[in-house]
């Protein structure tokens, strides 16, 4: 073969080579994993070196300005990559056309003035997507004059659009991830400020936005909740009317220079309604990806699902103060509203009176459980209408109605309004096409601030409306002071509980805890009964308050907890025994007791068990001090668990779980009782479960009473539980034969 | 001082091969200060070998220029106005005044972890060092450890940095052949798996240089499967078959300048007269050096990306060094420079065996009476165009 011949040959299948090997270099850049500005930069960089080129950039066109997304060449403090550059001719005609134009030779006002000294002498620009409206380009600048030949051309072309499928495709890959990742996360917080706060943050984050915020919407008006990267000027101004919030934009998008600026909006819908409206703005440079639209609407409904949460977080905070049947005060605010009004001034006095339906038992069993609840909320309409509106009427509970009556002068003011409230029960109730008649036995006192407690009242008017009704029906009682000790000194109680315990009248009662799909006895909790000698079995709703305000639950909650221990102990060797768990009632004043802990943890040793058999329940009202969060944490880290009881009653504040080593939330029987008939009630199962869930620990559903009850628990996937359909407190012996037939009843599990 | 050496950084260059590390440092050092007739020094650069005691080394040069900034790898051998210290004997110091130029010196360790992070870091550390107001153009001056691999992520990270409008020269420090230990010199440290790097600001362009004079001696081929080091097949053959029957003796080879030739092999020093030419998109070649283990796989020092295109590359001396004139020459751009920095590799030196010395002495002609001063490198920097820039088998020149 010719020389020549020979030399072009060999120069052809060297220059087949080097497009072959640039080719494989840039899609093995294009196909490596990376983040989607990664791939754009390691591109770039590629490209610089197979082209032979000193500049190559990634830059969207804005406002006649070219913004460099990525670039290879350009010193890190060029302005050019902070303010970019005007858009030459050859970036014009490039956007227009949409098609790949290359220059070469004398390129004076042609290429950006940061590429002059370098003395560029080819250049091309590419846009890297062939749709309408492309406003990305990549430019390619070097000093070789060799123009950018037709293979050149080519692979520029492909590389361009595969750079934009990969960018997008990434970007998508990249915010899929991290919904998937962090998406649900947004379900644990459960107040709405927190929430909207992370959700906007995430968001941000999700579509590398320079700005997030979100407006809800709520009676016309939007209300900005939380926001990034807006300035003072723009958070000022809000609220603004609800018509106006999507078309609004921050200010710093409204300068001219920067107006390629781009805000997505994603819509939060509840069951078909707008509720809250996200946005997510990048100020300039940076348009959103085109499937950025559906993933955040995707990101929407993980926050519209976490916004429901919240907001059955929040019934569940009311629920602690109101009671969902009459939507009166409960319980928990008497109590506050007592103790408030009782810190006050010292010559202002406090009524209190104390109403139980007469022969409501009989209504409820005649026409069933929700005429009751009927005839209860008819009752708490009637009674909201016979007392001053600066009055507090509460339901007690069952059929006890409460009300706070403020600066009363005397006890016969108190007296009167007990009559008139009788009154207005006088006419009879409708009722399932019945008349009713329903009457109330009424208790009263009178309290003077720093002289008396919310309990010691609570206590006096139940006794006066106890003599009230031993009078008849729709009677009122009110007690003076001496009219109270006389009605404490007949019960006695209070006295007699302190000798209880040596008079051996005391006994511990076991209730199994049970897995409710198999029926395996996973714990017994130890429950204290008192057999008086004369007033036959005291009901622990009469006697734990007393023996709380005496002091006598510190020696009988010791010894109850000595009993529990040992009895768990003598269950060790029996079938189904040897991972049993006890589980105790611990009031605050036992671990408010110096060396609490320690004290326990003897008992428990004394037993010969190990610490982590036993399950210490309290109540949210025990631990609000200090000590005791810290006679907690020593007995936690010995390794006793503790669970919360009654969840859902009080304040139900997360602060507390996060404080408390609780471990095991048990909710309270009212809702669980109440959730096969209340949406409601349900609901809040439903919240509660997903709270502690969130938060990983166990829930025990308590007074599971049906088999409706026990089926809908663990549907919503709780797992535990304990109640009468399942065993009521039963005496040791019984609970012995209890276990032993719940382990013979067991299928043995095969292989 | 006259109106001309106002544009001229005045150099002053001395070396020792004492065996006392720190009284070779002070010999070399003063011997290099006493060359500025006076002029205060605004940068010292040390290559020296690893016999000695580095820390030692360094004091003893400190011991003489005191505070000025530093910087400096070991060698594997080096070079000044036209003599070669070969490797494993000596140090060499030169002192350079500031004349027009502003000297910054930064230094980074982490090269073998983040190659491309540390290269950010180095130019910025660099650059930090010269000092605000700096002229219109610029250049890097980069010594790393030679025995990390990754250096064209080192040139990537400085390239991020500094843009385009900045070449970068320098080498990979040596260790007299050993392939043990090489480091790199910063005031008075001594890094390993480090870089330091020197930016110098200056009122008008610094060209970097660099040539190799290999010839192809074959077709061009795609290396088909490259498992790091190891090249296991090229054009879908099996690689020690290729590169044997382009070597072969009597073997033909086609030499683009010569035609069809007999294919020869020789053996020079250590290194065989063979190496793979790496084809660059405007048809130029990186050498890359290769060598047959005793497993019969063929394997390069630097690893070869998959699909590069690639020719057999062989050399004579005088190839080697007919290019060393227009590489100097190319640096000085003609300009008349007190210093020029060269950067040859230690293939370089082995391959021209007996006439090893003629290449410094070409390179000292070549630069018209300014000081010379370089060192036998286990890879040469030169990044003038595009974002690559690592050479090896290669001479890089600057002139200041």
């Amino acid at each position: 073969m010719p020389h020549d011949d020979l030399s072009r040959a060999t120069a052809a299948a060297r220059d087949a080579y080097r497009d072959t090997t640039r080719l494989i270099r840039l899609l093995s850049v294009l196909g490596e994993p990376a983040d989607p500005e990664e791939l754009v930069e390691r591109t770039v960089a590629v490209l610089s070196e197979v082209f032979f080129t000193e500049i190559v950039a990634v830059a969207h066109h804005a406002g006649g300005r070219m913004l460099a997304i990525a670039s290879c060449g350009l010193a890190e403090d060029d302005p050019a990559i902070r303010d970019g550059w005007p858009a030459g001719p050859p970036a014009v005609e490039t956007l227009a056309a949409g098609e790949l134009v290359t220059r070469a030779g004398c390129l004076d006002g042609e290429v950006p003035a940061f590429a002059v000294p370098l003395g560029i002498r080819s250049a091309a620009w590419v846009p890297l997507s062939t749709e309408p409206g492309t406003e990305n380009l990549l430019i390619l600048l070097r000093r070789s004059p060799a123009a950018f030949t037709h293979s050149e051309q080519h692979m520029l072309r492909s590389v361009a659009a595969r750079l934009q499928l990969a960018v997008e495709e990434r970007e998508r890959a990249i915010v899929l991830e991290q919904l998937a990742r962090y998406g649900h996360l947004l379900a644990r917080h459960l107040e709405l400020e927190p929430l909207l706060d992370e959700a906007v943050e995430m968001l941000r984050q999700l579509t590398s936005a320079d700005q997030a915020w979100v407006v809800t919407l709520d009676g016309g008006q939007g209300v900005l909740r939380a926001h990034r990267g807006l300035s003072e000027a723009d958070v000022a101004g809000w609220p603004r009317l609800a018509g106006t919030v999507d078309t609004w934009r921050p200010a710093a998008m409204a300068v001219p220079a920067e107006a390629g600026g781009t805000v997505l909006r994603v819509p939060v819908l509840r069951d078909g309604a707008l509720v809250a409206v996200l946005f997510t703005a990048r100020a300039r440079r940076r348009p959103f990806a085109p499937g950025a639209a559906e993933l955040t609407a995707i990101f929407a409904n993980h926050l519209a699902v976490a916004m429901v949460n919240a907001e059955l977080y929040d019934t569940l905070q009311q629920r602690a103060t109101e009671d969902p049947l009459t939507g009166l005060a409960n319980r928990v605010l008497v109590g506050q509203h007592l103790d408030r009004a009782l810190a006050g001034d010292a010559t202002a006095r406090v009524g209190l009176l104390f109403c139980d339906l007469d022969r409501f038992k009989a209504v409820n069993d005649l026409l069933g459980h929700e005429a009751g609840d009927e005839l209860l909320q008819q009752v708490a309409r009637r009674l909201r209408g016979s007392v001053r509106p600066a009055d507090l009427l509460a339901r007690f509970g069952g059929d006890e109605f409460v009300i706070v009556l403020h600066a009363v002068r005397d006890l016969s003011e108190v007296a009167e309004v007990g009559r008139r409230v009788s009154r207005a029960l006088d006419a009879r109730f409708r009722l399932r096409g019945e008349r009713v008649r329903v009457s109330a036995s009424i208790g009263g006192v009178l309290g003077v601030p720093g002289q008396t407690t919310a309990s010691a009242m609570l206590r006096d008017a139940d006794a006066a409306m106890y003599v009230a009704k031993e009078r008849g029906l729709g009677q009122v009682e009110v007690f003076d002071e001496v009219a109270s000790h006389q009605a404490l000194d007949r019960l006695d109680l209070r006295s007699e509980l302190s000798h209880a315990l040596d008079r051996g009248e005391l006994e511990v009662h076991y209730q199994p805890i049970e897995e409710l799909d198999t029926g395996q006895v996973v714990a017994f909790e130890a429950l204290l009964r008192w057999h008086h000698p004369r007033h036959g079995a005291v009901p622990p709703e009469v006697f734990v308050p007393l023996a709380e305000d005496t002091g006598a639950v510190v020696p009988i909650g010791t010894w109850v907890l000595d009993q529990a221990c040992r009895q768990l102990a003598g269950w060790r060797s029996e079938p189904g025994g040897a991972s049993l768990a006890i589980s105790v009632n611990l009031a605050a004043a036992q671990l408010r007791q110096t060396a609490a802990a320690q004290q326990i943890l003897g008992v428990i040793d004394a037993a010969g068990l190990d610490p982590a058999d036993v399950w210490l329940e309290v109540t949210e009202h025990s631990f609000l001090s200090q000590e005791v969060s810290e006679a907690a944490e020593v007995l936690s880290a010995a390794g006793v668990h503790f669970a919360l009881d009654d969840f859902g009653t009080a304040y139900s504040s997360l602060s507390y779980l996060q404080r408390f080593p609780i471990e095991l939330l048990k909710i309270d029987l009212s809702f669980v009782g109440g959730m096969t008939r209340r949406e409601r009630d349900r609901d809040i199962v439903r919240a509660i479960l997903a709270i502690a869930e969130s938060l990983e620990l166990a829930a025990v559903g308590e007074g599971v009473e049906t088999e409706q009850q026990r089926a809908a628990l663990l549907a919503m996937g709780c797992r535990l539980g304990q109640g009468h359909l399942l065993s009521p407190p039963i005496p040791a012996a019984a609970a012995a034969r209890y276990l032993r037939a719940s382990v013979a009843a067991r299928p043995v599990p095969a292989g | 001082m006259t109106e001309a050496d106002k544009d001229r950084a005045r150099a002053g260059v001395g070396t020792s091969t004492s065996p006392s590390a720190t009284g070779a440092g002070r010999a070399a050092a003063s011997a290099a200060v006493a060359g500025l007739a006076g002029e205060p020094a605004a940068l010292v650069l040390v290559f020296g070998s690893v016999r000695y005691h580095l820390p030692d080394l360094l004091a003893g040069v400190r011991d003489v220029v005191g505070e000025v900034p530093l910087a400096g790898a070991t060698s594997s051998g080096h070079f000044h106005n036209g003599e070669v210290t070969p490797p494993g004997r000596g140090v060499a110091v030169l002192a350079l005044a500031a004349g027009p130029y502003r000297f910054g010196v930064g230094s980074v360790a982490g090269l073998r972890d983040d190659p491309h992070g540390a290269g950010r870091a180095l130019a910025r550390a660099a650059k930090r060092a010269a000092g605000a107001d700096l002229g219109p153009h610029a250049a890097m001056v980069v010594l790393s450890d030679g025995l990390v691999g990754r250096q064209q992520d080192l040139l990537a990270g400085i390239y991020k940095v500094a843009g385009a409008a900045v070449p970068v020269v320098g080498g990979a420090a040596g260790d007299d052949r050993l392939i043990r230990s090489t480091s790199v010199f910063h005031d008075d440290l001594v890094l390993t798996g480090g870089a330091v790097g020197i930016w110098i600001s200056s009122p008008w362009p610094l060209p970097v240089t660099v040539g190799h004079g290999w010839q192809p001696v074959g077709v061009p081929l795609l290396v088909t499967e490259v498992d790091g080091p190891v090249v296991h097949e090229i054009d879908g053959r099996p690689a020690a078959e290729v590169v044997r029957e382009m070597s072969r003796p009597g073997g033909y080879a086609h030499d683009e300048r010569r035609g069809w030739r007999p294919g020869w092999m020789r053996r020079a020093g250590k290194c065989t007269a063979h190496a793979f030419g790496l084809i660059e998109p405007d048809g130029s070649r990186l050498i890359r050096g290769f060598f047959r283990g005793r497993d019969g796989l063929v394997r390069t020092l630097v690893p070869l990306p998959t699909y590069a295109p690639i020719q057999i590359m062989s050399c004579e001396p005088d190839d080697m060094l007919e290019v060393v004139r227009p590489v100097v020459a190319g640096a000085t751009a003609g300009r008349d420079p007190s210093a020029v920095l060269a950067f040859s590799c230690v293939a370089r030196l082995d391959l021209l065996g007996e006439r090893s010395g003629e290449e410094a002495a070409l390179v000292h002609g070549a630069a018209g009476g300014a000081t010379t001063f370089g060192f036998y490198t286990y890879g040469e920097f030169a990044r003038t165009t595009s974002i690559a820039g690592y050479h090896n088998a290669a001479l890089a020149a600057l002139a200041l």
